[in-house]
């Protein structure tokens, strides 16, 4: 009786701990490795105007680029989320996790562009996507934030 | 074939609209990517197996509208969009739209 309290509980922690320190470890480093890699793209202009600002016609055609990132939440967000639903409230754990992806999908778009020769990027869109298609009757879904970015590349005067 | 998602391009003129082209496809994650999703969900990460689950349905789904647009026998396509949504538990749809056109550089 007393060993399976003991077996719960250590199955729990250890699950908790894997989530704080892979987890946190993980995140932390993709943080980093964002701010590395959106400091090596800063050449790349992005805008949300339709309009090309800037544009020079005639060299390289217009070009839409599309990227797709899909990011998981570790042990620890997914309980962190589970208490908050009970009290209500921001759910930071997971705030953190969508912005990395979008984050993540952009960098991947700029990245395609300057590899193309592009140096701009306008229209961007970001969306959500539904992978699994609303799962809502089995227990064990996978806690994910799925992002689809779409945005038209071309050449400015800049270069 | 040039495709934007904006309504423009630039240095070319649109001469003719063709009218809305489309495509979609309708894809289920397997039970292996599951597990590995499952994994992941303990530690957190990108879970690659979905990413490219994703990029394959929206290549098919925009080569499905390419398709659409060369029998109207249009040169551009302008405006694409994406959307998804859920069919079964387990499965969606990703449709790509856009608006065919015939384009020529500006002189």
């Amino acid at each position: 009786m007393d060993i399976e309290i003991i077996v719960f509980l250590g199955g729990f922690l250890l699950l908790m701990s894997l989530g704080y320190f892979v987890g946190g470890v993980r995140e932390r480093s993709h943080l980093r490795e964002l701010e590395e890699r959106e400091h090596a793209m800063s050449g790349i202009l992005l805008s949300q105007r339709k309009n090309f600002p800037d544009a020079i016609p005639g060299r390289l055609p217009a070009k839409m680029l599309v990227a797709e990132v899909v990011i998981s939440s570790d042990y620890l967000k997914t309980f962190l989320g589970g208490l908050r639903n009970i009290f209500g409230g921001e759910l930071r754990s997971f705030r953190s996790l969508i912005d990395r992806a979008r984050r993540e999908a952009i960098l991947r778009i700029q990245e395609q562009a300057q590899k193309e020769g592009y140096d701009a990027v306008c229209n961007i869109r970001l969306d959500t996507v539904d992978i699994g298609g609303a799962d809502s009757r089995r227990k064990s879904q996978v806690i994910m934030s799925a992002m689809i970015v779409s945005g038209t590349a071309y050449q400015t005067q800049s270069r | 074939m040039i495709v934007v998602n904006t309504e423009t391009i630039p240095g070319y003129r649109i001469l003719e609209v063709k009218g809305i082209v489309q495509g979609n496809t309708v894809r289920a994650k397997h039970a292996g990517r599951d597990i590995a999703a499952g994994l992941k969900n303990l530690v957190g990460g990108e879970l690659t197996g979905y990413t490219e689950l994703l990029t394959e349905s929206r290549r098919q789904a925009m080569e499905r509208m390419l398709a659409q647009a060369q029998q109207l026998s249009a040169n551009a396509v302008v405006n694409v969009r994406f959307t998804t949504s859920s069919v079964t538990p387990g499965a969606s749809e990703m449709y790509a739209y856009g608006t065919a056109v015939i384009v020529a550089p500006e002189m």
